[in-house]
């Protein structure tokens, strides 16, 4: 992933970059490491509007995306240690947002088949717990989704129902704007392999959005 | 007249809403978001739970517990003496 840290620590950029990451991060990363608060700082101030809207487009909830990203950065300051630069700075903190993001996902999916289940044996008129969220709707009227907005949520539903890596593949290159390289970067996987989810990702979602597009 | 000339082709749709995509706003924390991580990072570490659970740590359910494992595991005293066949060098009269 590129370097886009300008970072004004001036006591901390005199550090020999370790391979695979590119100076600034280097300098970040050494500052982390020796504990200082500034960096830590400057690091959340750099990347926590990335970070929050990744896992917002994962998640589809404000209070969940905060608590993720939050988790991202509380990992971020107490695993800094173990940094080797093996990937760079950006990379690692997209590949812990988008995992944690997922693994939240599959959290509230799993709360949403136990709360189903239980309903079952309870009384129908039992207030849906504040926890779990609704499964937005995806069967609005067609003469409606030929607006735009309505067009985007729908969008949005049918990219949450893409297996996972799909889905974080298609949000980080079209929400965040990421290249082919860096989504391979933070998916831990090859070009060609991004290439084939977002070549699969994009054929599913037209093929399901097709019918609601003004056209048919 | 039919306007289906001016009908955007699926692939014209596809284009404008992959472009309204990513012309959303980004979403954003709300404000204040390094006050509260870092309220969160000096926030004191709640216990970690005993390994055991709470029920099994109270006395009265340990005895108890007790009590049934070694009713359990009895050591053949309940259990009527093992008596060989005498072809098999054993004693048909049962040891005292």
């Amino acid at each position: 992933m590129a370097c886009s840290l300008p970072l004004l620590l001036t006591d901390d950029l005199q550090v020999d970059a370790p391979s695979g990451i590119c100076s600034a991060d280097a300098a970040l990363v050494a500052a982390l490491q020796r504990g200082s608060e500034a960096a830590f700082r400057a690091l959340v101030e750099q990347y926590q509007d990335r970070i929050y809207g990744t896992v917002f487009s994962l998640l589809q909830n404000a209070e969940e995306a905060e608590d993720v990203a939050q988790e991202v950065f509380v990992e971020v300051y107490q695993t800094i240690a173990r940094f080797r630069g093996e990937a760079t700075l950006g990379t690692w903190l997209y590949r812990l947002a988008t995992s944690r993001a997922l693994k939240s996902l599959r959290k509230a999916r799993a709360q949403k088949r136990f709360a189903f289940l239980t309903s079952l044996l309870s009384q129908p008129d039992n207030p849906r717990p504040d926890n779990i969220r609704p499964e937005p709707p995806d069967h609005a009227h067609p003469l409606a989704l030929l607006e735009a907005q309505q067009q985007l949520q729908l969008l949005r539903v049918q990219v949450a129902r893409l297996p996972e890596q799909q889905q974080v593949a298609f949000l980080l290159r079209h929400e965040q704007d990421l290249s082919y390289e860096q989504i391979a970067a933070v998916l831990g996987t090859s070009l060609s392999a991004v290439e084939s989810l977002l070549f699969r990702a994009r054929q599913t979602l037209r093929k399901r959005l097709q019918p609601h597009f003004r056209h048919a | 007249m039919p306007d289906s000339a001016f009908d955007p082709t699926p692939d014209e749709e596809w284009a404008a809403l992959m472009r309204r995509l990513r012309a959303q706003p980004p979403a954003r924390p709300r404000p204040f978001f390094y006050a509260r991580l870092t309220a969160r990072l000096t926030a004191p570490v709640p216990a970690r739970p005993m390994p055991l659970p709470a029920w099994l740590r109270r006395p009265a359910y340990a005895v108890l517990l007790g009590a049934v494992v070694l009713t359990l595991s009895g050591d053949g005293r309940v259990l009527p003496p093992l008596v060989l066949p005498a072809a098999l060098g054993g004693s048909s009269v049962p040891p005292r």
